[in-house]
């Protein structure tokens, strides 16, 4: 007798077409937050709040309620929709454009007022959708189509570590940073999510991952060396680990 | 909650208070906003009462997370509002933007200030064209109520939360520095409108249906066309059900003075006071600047000899009056760049000018 | 018949109070009504002042260029306000903080130490009650009872212990002695 070892989650529209860019992240990404979803029991009573990016159809892939916000404002959107409705479960899916540059002031407030939340947030050190420009997590010395000779301090200042900033939010739970680069570091990144979801279902606060990403397109790279172009270069400076857990 | 300690007697009240205790009345059952003068009275009145009611409340960031916070909360099918005034209603237009186009209920009580820029705190209606050309972009419309009273504040704000839910489009109370800084004695009563039915396109959970989607994003140019085709409907419903106005003595006036808000009041008597030197003058006075009442303006301009608005901005209604006139008869401007609005001397010294 | 009246002073002399016990006592007597403030940019110590205009009918204006009453707390609010009196109008004004000198001989005045009787009372901050005290004794347009309901109406639940100094603040502004002056 057969025996079904793997299947699409139930969190996860099976009839629809993926437009991730082959080798990017986002797909894994998403796929883990519908498992975690699934695994919590909480798909019927959970709301995304989505962003703008290569995020931005989040919500033609996850199966919940959606409510699209405009660039940055997904923690807006998502305090709105959670101090309405405070039995549900709510989360965003934010680039790390939306959520740590045209988004800061969301966040961090967000995360400052321990808003019942869970934000996921794909670091990629670039801004995918709109053709790989410098943003605020960058590397130094990173070319991208706005800094032609990589980035520089003089003209562009420093790349933000997110999940530390948010883990310095008094009103944060969870805040960790994750990569998907092996499946082992895919398994301690769903546990991260999983424990992100945690912290609001128990009230305790804000929960926030932040996931270290390839964008094999924009870096012009085959998907193995995007990884491990995460792991040599982007792991030294965006360190993988919890920075906070009061779970 | 029930207008029983209230219901039945005049209570002296300041515009700002009125709108936030209307709203309260209303259902309101969540505020999101930021400070500015003159209009900070609304949030703090609402910091405390929405708490003691166990609504939702927060000190928003910026204008920008306060606009979002209400389209988040009105997203799950509940009335919400945020306020503000002129320069930083300007930062909620991309918001307002999207809420049309999310087809989203948002309630915004705009109290104007001086502008351009920072301006001043004093009263002024330079935000018509704010509110009824919209500073956000694409094709879109939101549906504006200029109160001229502080009762009006509470009628209106009423009104505003019905018309955002019936016609699932943001509304806003565009009142002023003055309205929101003067009392008036006024009577609350409970939210006279039905309750809109919101269960067939709020965000509550996808649970025993298909998981909803509230979104602008349009990546095909074709379905974007149905779209607007369909939102240009609604507001051609609007335009043909909602226009509400006031007019005195146009039935025989020579001139109309046309005046919205805090002005109509001073234009009044301006026209009383014609009306006592022997010059037939009447009033209208919109109280709905969108949808305007084109039709009404149109059909008066075929027996009056002339218009004249009067408003506390450089000339914005005069452009839509003369549109609705069509060149019927002519349309002049009696005007005050900001402040209290001009006295009635002054507006009948300058329509003497004007004959 | 449409009055209005002006009550100026300090931020902080409470004038703004004055001018709601004041609407609020014509709201009561079954009047129309409106009250309108002006503040400097200062929260406090700049000069302040309020408009009340009461009518029989709907009020014909908010901000009028000019006053039947004005109660002046202080000298720069005497100064400001003093042209701003229609011919046979009222200036009532505070005499321990502004001059006795009547530059216009078209208007009627009223001059009272108002601090100092406030202090009498026992509460420097009764000033302003005590003016409205004056007031109500030199325009007759409102009486004494319907103001002290006003007070009851605008002075919160938690200041209510407030109240009888108020009431005497009043009291005594309208048995100032208008002979003497």
């Amino acid at each position: 007798m057969a025996t079904q070892v793997f299947k699409l989650p139930e969190s996860l529209k099976g009839d629809v077409k993926y437009s991730f860019c082959p080798g990017c992240d986002h797909g894994i990404a998403v796929r883990l937050v519908a498992e975690v979803i699934d695994e919590l029991g909480i798909r019927e009573n959970t709301i995304l709040s989505a962003s703008i990016g290569c995020s931005v159809t989040t919500y033609d892939f996850i199966n919940v309620d959606a409510l699209e916000a405009p660039h940055g404002r997904a923690m807006a959107e998502a305090t709105g929709i959670k101090r309405a409705r405070p039995d549900k479960i709510v989360f965003t899916y934010q680039g790390d454009g939306d959520f740590a540059s045209i988004g800061l002031a969301e966040s961090m407030h967000a995360a400052l007022r321990g808003e019942k939340l869970t934000a996921i947030c794909i670091n990629n050190t670039t801004y995918g959708m709109t053709g790989g420009q410098l943003g605020p997590t960058t590397l130094l010395g990173q070319v991208t189509t706005t800094s032609p000779t990589g980035r520089n301090v003089d003209y562009y200042g420093y790349p933000i570590k997110i999940a530390e900033h948010i883990a310095l939010c008094d009103g944060t739970a969870f805040s960790a940073r994750v990569s998907l680069d092996t499946v082992a570091n895919i398994r301690k990144a769903k546990q991260a999510i999983k424990k992100a979801f945690e912290v609001q279902i128990k009230g305790l606060g804000f929960g926030f991952v932040e996931i270290l990403s390839t964008c094999p397109t924009n870096w012009k790279m085959s998907p193995q060396k995007a990884h491990e172009r995460v792991r040599n270069e982007m792991m030294a400076v965006f360190k993988p680990g919890i920075y906070k857990d009061q779970t | 909650m029930t207008t029983e300690c209230l219901t039945n007697k005049k209570v002296l009240t300041k515009g700002n208070y009125a709108i936030a205790q209307a709203a309260i009345l209303a259902g309101c059952q969540c505020y999101f906003g930021y400070p500015i003068t003159p209009q900070s009275e609304i949030g703090e009145f609402m910091s405390g009462k929405m708490q003691e009611l166990k609504r939702g409340y927060v000190s928003a960031e910026s204008e920008l997370a306060a606009i979002n916070m209400t389209i988040g909360a009105v997203s799950t099918g509940v009335k919400a509002m945020t306020s503000s005034s002129s320069c930083a209603v300007a930062l909620m237009q991309e918001g307002l933007s999207y809420a049309t186009a999310d087809e989203l209920p948002v309630v915004l009580i705009s109290v104007m200030r001086g502008g351009p820029g920072l301006g001043n705190i004093y009263p002024s209606q330079g935000d018509y064209f704010q509110a009824t050309k919209g500073g956000g972009n694409g094709d879109y419309h939101l549906i504006v109520l200029a109160p001229s009273t502080v009762q009006e504040c509470v009628d209106l704000t009423y009104k505003a939360f019905y018309l955002a839910q019936k016609y699932r489009n943001p509304a806003v109370l565009l009142a002023d520095g003055l309205l929101g800084q003067m009392m008036e004695p006024v009577e609350f009563y409970d939210y006279p409108y039905p309750e809109i039915d919101t269960s067939s396109w709020a965000l509550t959970g996808a649970k025993g249906r298909e998981a909803r989607i509230i979104r602008s994003y349009a990546p095909l140019a074709d379905n974007q066309c149905v779209f607007l085709e369909k939102l240009y409907q609604k507001y051609k419903v609007i335009e043909e059900n909602e226009v509400e106005w006031e007019e005195i003595n146009t039935d025989d006036a020579d001139i109309i003075l046309v005046s919205f808000g805090s002005t109509s009041r001073n234009a009044k008597t301006a026209m009383k006071q014609l009306r006592e030197k022997g010059i037939k003058a009447g009033l209208f006075r919109p109280v709905t600047l969108y949808p305007f009442p084109n039709k009404r303006l149109h059909e008066l301009a075929q027996k009056t000899k002339k218009f004249v608005t009067v408003e506390v901005n450089m000339g914005q209604m005069v452009n839509d009056v003369r549109l609705a006139v069509n060149g019927a008869c002519p349309v002049e401007l009696v005007n005050k760049g900001v402040g209290a609005p001009p006295s009635a001397a002054e507006i009948v010294s300058k329509i003497e000018e004007l004959l | 018949m449409e009055k209005n009246f002006i009550i100026a002073g300090f931020g902080g002399q409470g004038v703004l109070l004055a001018g709601e016990v004041l609407a609020n006592a014509f709201m009561l007597a079954g009047k129309h009504v409106t009250w309108y403030p002006s503040y400097g940019a200062e929260m406090r110590g700049g000069t302040v002042n309020c408009e009340v205009v009461m009518s029989d009918e709907e009020v014909s204006e908010v901000n009028k260029s000019d006053a039947d009453f004005v109660i002046a707390l202080n000298q720069a609010s005497f100064d400001k306000f003093l042209s701003k009196i229609k011919k046979g109008g009222w200036m009532i004004a505070n005499s321990t903080l502004a001059r006795e000198i009547k530059t216009r001989t078209d208007i009627n005045y009223l001059f009272a130490p108002i601090t100092k009787l406030a202090e009498d009372v026992g509460n420097i901050k009764m000033a302003n009650i005590l003016a409205l005290g004056l007031l109500v004794k030199a325009s007759r347009l409102v009486n004494l009872e319907t103001l002290n309901q006003a007070l009851d109406t605008v002075i919160p639940p938690h200041r209510k212990n407030l109240l009888p100094l108020n009431i005497k603040a009043l009291k005594i502004g309208y048995e100032y002695d208008l002979l003497t002056v």
